[in-house]
């Protein structure tokens, strides 16, 4: 677990933007000047204005954005308009919209939603509150399934005090919502608007709303809705445009793994087996995969000899699975929590299938052995210094045998424990929690390590690289953040969600974070300078669980909506949408070999699906030009429903064997 | 829309005002209140919406009291220490004054108490239990996973005709799940029959229910513990619940003519059981299984020396059965309640009914419910003190007319005394009572007194039977003997002789019988007592054994679904064991009986499960 000194260092130098770094500055001084004029000190004022040579207008500009008082802010609500032309100026666009060409009825009817959020906050705005409720309460029931959510929350901000602390609110205030129109019903619209003097919408169109054209044949409703359901709208098209890396890493010295695995012969009963990385087939190593990034782009541990061993055991491992089609299903070992009293929240299982590290609501993290072997402490300091280093089961000599039981219990966190992340090697766990705080803790010593102090509020997920030294965190500071294990501050900040970070994994290339958020987009991040590299929409709810495929292709999502989604990574499209599941979805899984999707959730069931089958549909040619149909058939999708007695599924995981193992907590009905 | 209405939920002015008069400002101007209440809604689904996240990600479906906590935490707000309820929080309602008030109930608590009771139990530590969900894509019908056929999906094979259930059999006909039973393909030119599959067993079944019925029936008791126990709690078991079924009613059938009280017990303990699976949709076969307990109820004679055997407990228990099935499956189409409280009503009435039969009948109603004790039997009370003190007094009694009119006392008293405490009023007036209730008047009326004095105190009752429906309500799955002493097995020391008493009965009879049509010649062996004892236990009551001759014995299987208990005549009995040989007696040793009951009644069952397959290809052509 040693990186080279300059890790850190690197990253930041490749992080390097210059035209952030001038912003930086500006805002700095800009928030200095404020202060000073705050204070009163007009002459220092004038002195440093003078000095850095700042514009009056970039000030204000600042001022603008970072005032906290409404006024400045929701100034662009501010509309002397008579309240009763809304309701008018309303049911004249759904008319306009219901008369339209057919094909570009869907289309247009996207704009119904953005223009009712903004209608609404216009008439808070200006106090009108009975009409304001009014306008809710007869068109709150027009918009689609998935708003209503929103709706829900939005219906709460009825005064104009209200809206300075609605999420919501936020969110609509900064950002504009975007709506992807073909030119031909954009025209059409624009027409429409000028003809009618609709100035109501007109203006909440060009104030309020993003609205991307683009040339081509208007989308139909079902490719709308797919992609819809995003708090700020859709993605940008550009916002896709950048390029992923999102080939595997080349596999360093195979000749040596090849020695090692004859040497893995004898330390095959070692305790702690180490594998650092996930398992890759031995004909993808010679050949470089032309997607996939620079070793170096991103800097990784060098390999230790520990390490080396427990991936060549890893391989040899793999070398045993089952290969899982739509034929041959997997076995599924499922671990009941009993009487766990709604206490149990996160589980996750090692790498290598031995551990089980549990998160619970009473601040806990317990660790299970689900192998025989018990777990056990290591010896301390004093004794360890009476054991012979060269012995060749010193690793077996370190361990306190008086210490073996089942399971361990770590003490720490000071709230529900969210999440929980074995390390790749598995020698250590990571745990977030409600406290705002990340810990490290050591499988050895089944102690504290290091605690994480960066969210200031509750820290709704974590995962380590897949290489180790890394990890992520998210939060719900509608932040995540990456770190190294070895520094309590984090290397990045990954920001840009409108509402909570529900979920955070790494890509298997270690490059690349992806975020599930509340604001029901999902975004991934690239490691190197912490810019968002693509957006996809099309969830209906939070994102509570994300897995990428073993290769890397592939990305599988899923939330409180109860469906999972497939996306492709080259270009960010949907590829699969798969419904089955009838409540929150709380884990997905690829299958070791990527052809089968395994998930798992408030339902009580597992579900396994054929995601071969949704690539295969959908191969990388014809992604070469426009977004893919997305395939959402249950019946030749769902292989297979496995219901258990009222036993939530909190967490699926393929075994490098590919047996499947499940676990969740059982809740007894009375 | 109610939606909506919840959306728009507030705190009231009137709320407010009450808050803070509690909080001592009593003038509080109207404009304030209503200002201040609005601004609470908001503040309030604000905190809710917060906390609803945090439901979310502590992956639970109800908001609790610590989710808010949090909520206010990350809002900067010190959180509201002290509430820890971990159900929803009980509001009371309470009005007056004009006023209307929801409040949350403070008891008050007392320390002394408090400190003084022992300390409760830790509850139990966390575990982890593994099982296999699914293995290679086939789920294992195992007790940790839920029943393969769900009792919806039960139903509605019965419920819907043969083109609704065609993408059912699809559906699960790809994927072979029950028990190891190899997938059965259906040909697509089949589609018009119905498909057997249902009801063909595969071995494992085959040899599972033949070690639980040797074992419910068997000598046993460990063993039949746990056959109870499996059949109570294994989801697997739908498929063969129709030969459970006909193996019940026909045992009954067989056992009550032999007077074989032991069995019967058995029998009635796997109804019990197979009434405890909460996976199995019952329904279907309540036709067979409700003539068989209201058979155990009622019948006249239910064992060898009336005088000295213990069925009355199997009478009781069998009432409660009865009691169970009613409050389980009665609805307003299938009317189970009123059409058994017939039943019963109508043994009451008869005038020539023996004692036993009375016994019965009181029992299952008494067991229905104080409703139906008022209703029912409390009227009949005069008539029925008649009987007793003809059992008592009359001449030409013997001794078993007088233990049975006093069980029968006993059991009015122990049932209808509570009712009358509550119906007639206080001065309890030995005449009066007497007047009203006739030769039983004097023993209520000291047995109401009793009550009345002992108004917490439940008066040792004269029988030993306690509360009615304990046994059947306790959700808990354990071993009958175990836990309840009220099942008939209590009863076991009083009967010890319950096996041999057919050993030195001299009118024990084995029979031979051969099924006419099945080639393999199976050979059957059936007792059977005296013709003496036989012909007069067919009582008028009992729903199914039609009378006997001496020589022969019917068993009847009737096609109806419903149950009909009354009127048999109604569906074309089938006869399928009909051969008589003359009777050879012979002394067999207790094991032999018990075993050679065994066989009895396992070729009984299958020459049922002949009958229901019968039935069903005799269907085909109507579907």
């Amino acid at each position: 677990m040693e990186a080279p000194e300059d890790t850190k260092e690197n990253i930041l130098k490749n992080g390097d933007d210059t035209e952030q770094q001038k912003q930086m500055d500006k805002n700095t001084l800009a928030a200095v000047l404020q202060f000073l004029q705050k204070n009163n000190l007009k002459e220092t004022a004038a002195l440093l204005k003078k000095e850095a040579d700042v514009k009056e207008k970039d000030i204000q500009h600042n001022e603008a954005s970072n005032n906290q008082d409404v006024s400045s802010v929701l100034s662009a609500y501010n509309n002397e308009s008579d309240p009763t032309f809304y309701h008018e100026h309303y049911n004249n666009l759904m008319q306009f919209i219901e008369d339209s060409l057919d094909v570009q009825k869907s289309e247009l009817s996207q704009m119904l939603y953005p223009v009712f959020v903004h209608m609404y906050l216009e008439l808070v705005y200006n106090d009108h509150e009975n009409q304001a409720k009014h306008f809710f309460d007869e068109y709150s029931k027009e918009q689609e399934e998935y708003h209503q959510e929103d709706l829900t929350k939005l219906s709460v901000v009825t005064k104009k005090d209200h809206m300075t602390k609605n999420e919501l609110m936020v969110c609509f205030r900064t950002s504009k919502y975007v709506i992807r129109l073909s030119r031909d019903s954009y025209q059409s619209l624009r027409r429409y608007l000028k003809d009618k003097q609709n100035s109501t919408v007109l203006t909440i169109l060009e104030d309020h709303l993003y609205v991307d054209v683009f040339d081509g044949m208007p989308r139909n409703k079902e490719q709308i809705s797919a992609k819809a359901g995003g708090m700020v709208g859709e993605a940008r098209r550009d916002a896709n445009k950048s390029k992923v890396y999102f080939g595997l890493l080349k596999e360093p010295d195979i000749n040596l793994q090849l020695d090692d695995e004859e040497e893995s012969g004898e330390g095959d009963d070692k305790p702690k087996k180490k594998k650092p990385k996930k398992d890759s087939l031995s004909s993808k190593k010679n050949k470089p995969d032309p997607n996939a990034p620079p070793n170096t782009r991103v800097p990784l541990p060098e390999l230790k000899d520990s390490d080396k061993l427990a991936r060549a055991i890893a391989l040899r491992e793999s070398l045993k699975r089952i290969r899982l089609a739509a034929d041959s299903l997997p076995s599924i070992c499922f671990y009941s929590f009993l009487n766990a009293y709604d206490g149990l929240i996160s589980t996750d299982i090692s790498d290598d299938s031995s551990m089980m590290a549990c998160g619970f609501a009473d601040s806990c993290v317990r660790v299970w052995s689900v192998t025989p072997k018990k777990l056990r402490n290591m010896k301390a300091a004093k004794q360890l210094d009476a054991i012979d280093k060269e012995a060749e089961d010193v690793l077996e000599r370190i361990m306190d045998e008086r210490t073996a039981s089942e399971y361990k219990t770590m003490l720490g966190h000071s709230g529900p424990v969210y999440s929980t992340c074995f390390s790749p090697d598995k020698s250590f766990v990571l745990s977030s929690s409600e406290d705002g705080t990340v810990r490290l803790w050591s499988t050895y010593t089944y102690t504290n390590l290091v605690c994480y102090k960066g969210h200031n509020y509750p820290v709704w997920d974590s995962c380590f690289g897949p290489y180790g030294h890394y990890f992520a965190s998210a939060g719900a500071d509608r932040m995540a953040r990456l770190w190294a294990t070895e520094y309590h501050q984090p290397l990045r900040l990954f920001s840009g969600h409108f509402s909570d970070v529900d979920s955070v994994r790494f890509h298997p290339n270690s490059n690349y974070v992806v975020t599930g958020s509340s604001d029901r987009t999902i975004r991934l991040w690239d490691v190197t300078d912490g810019k968002c590299v693509r957006i996809l929409t099309g969830h209906k709810g939070s994102i509570l669980s994300l897995a990428f495929s073993p290769d890397g292709h592939y990305l599988a999502s899923a939330g409180t909506d109860n469906k999972v989604l497939l996306w492709e990574m080259r270009h960010g499209y949907l590829l699969g949408e798969l419904k089955g599941h009838t409540d929150s979805v709380y884990s997905v899984s690829f299958s070791r070999d990527g052809n089968i999707l395994a998930s798992g959730g408030a339902d009580y069931s597992v579900k396994l699906w054929d995601a071969q089958k949704v690539f295969k549909d959908s191969s990388f040619d014809d992604l070469a030009g426009a977004q893919p149909s997305v395939i959402s058939g249950t019946d030749e999708l769902l292989l297979g429903s496995y219901p258990t007695k009222t036993t939530s599924v909190h967490h699926v995981h393929f075994t490098r064997r590919n047996l499947l193992l499940a676990a969740g907590p059982y809740t007894a009905t009375s | 829309m109610s939606n909506k209405e919840k959306a728009r939920a507030t705190i009231t002015s009137e709320s407010i005002k009450t808050i803070a008069e509690s909080l001592g400002v009593s003038q509080i101007p109207e404009e304030a209140t209503k200002i201040i209440a609005e601004d609470v809604s908001f503040r309030l689904k604000q905190i809710v919406q917060d906390a609803a996240k945090f439901m979310t990600h502590g992956r639970r479906k109800k908001l609790s009291v610590s989710d808010i906590d949090a909520a206010l935490r990350v809002k900067n707000v010190e959180p509201l220490y002290g509430f820890t309820a971990q159900e929803s929080i009980p509001f009371r309602f309470a009005s007056g004054g004009g006023r209307e008030l929801h409040f949350v109930e403070e008891k008050e608590i007392d320390l002394q108490e408090l400190i003084s009771t022992p300390l409760q139990k830790i509850p139990l530590g966390v575990s982890i239990k593994s099982h296999w969900l699914c293995i290679e894509g086939v789920q294992p019908a195992i007790p940790e996973n839920p029943p393969p056929v769900g009792k919806d999906q039960q139903k509605n094979e019965i419920t819907k005709n043969i083109h609704n259930r065609k993408p059912l059999e699809e559906e699960t006909g790809g994927k072979p799940n029950k028990l190891g039973l190899t997938g059965k393909s259906l040909a697509s030119d089949v589609i018009k029959l119905k498909p057997v599959v249902t009801h063909e067993l595969s071995v494992e079944q085959q040899l599972y229910y033949k070690e639980i019925t040797e074992s419910c029936v068997g000598s046993s008791e460990n063993r039949r513990s746990e056959a109870l126990q499996s059949l109570a709690t294994d989801p697997g078991l739908y498929q063969m619940l129709p030969r459970f079924s006909a193996f019940i009613s026909e045992g009954v059938k067989v056992n009550v003519v032999q007077n074989n009280l032991a069995l019967l017990i058995y029998l009635m303990r796997m109804v019990k059981a197979v009434m405890d699976n909460t996976s199995l949709y019952l329904e279907k076969y309540l036709h067979e299984l409700v003539p068989a307990v209201l058979t155990c109820i009622v019948s006249k004679q239910l064992c060898q020396r009336p005088e000295a055997d213990n069925h009355w407990a199997l009478r009781d228990f069998g009432s409660r059965l009865m009691a169970s099935i009613c409050k389980k499956f009665s609805t307003t189409t299938n009317n189970i309640q009123s059409r058994i409280t017939k039943t019963f009503d109508s043994s009451l009435n008869n005038p020539k009914a023996p004692i036993s039969t009375l016994y019965g009948a009181v029992s299952g109603l008494c067991e229905t419910g104080p409703e139906v004790v008022r209703t029912i039997v409390i009227p009949k009370m005069p008539s029925l003190s008649e009987r007793v003190q003809m059992s008592v007094e009359g001449t030409m009694v013997t001794s078993v007319d007088k233990v049975s009119a006093e069980h029968l006392k006993n059991l009015i008293l122990k049932h209808c005394g509570p009712i009358i405490k509550h119906l007639r009023d206080q001065p309890d007036i030995v005449d009066s009572y007497e007047r009203d209730y006739g030769y039983l008047g004097t023993s209520l009326c000291e047995y109401v007194t009793r009550l009345r004095t002992q108004p917490n105190a439940q008066p040792p009752p004269p029988a030993s039977t306690g509360k009615p429906s304990l046994s059947f309500t306790t959700p808990k799955q354990t071993t009958i003997i175990a836990s309840s002493p009220r099942t008939p097995t209590s009863y076991m020391p009083t009967t010890p002789t319950l096996l041999s008493t057919t050993s030195h009965h001299p009118a024990s009879i084995h029979r031979t019988f051969s099924l006419p049509g099945s080639a393999s010649q199976t050979k059957m062996l059936l007792l059977s007592s005296t013709p003496k004892s036989t012909a007069p236990t067919i009582t008028p009551p009992k729903p199914m054994v039609s009378p006997t001759t001496p020589t022969q014995n019917f068993v009847k299987v009737y096609n109806n679904p419903h149950m009909t208990p009354q009127r048999p005549a109604t569906s074309k009995p089938q006869f399928i064991v009909m051969s008589s040989t003359p009777p050879t007696s012979s002394q067999t040793s207790p094991l032999a009986t018990s075993s050679a009951a065994t066989s009895m009644l396992m070729s009984l069952a299958q020459a049922a499960t002949m009958q229901v397959e019968t039935k069903d290809i005799k269907e085909e052509p109507m579907e």
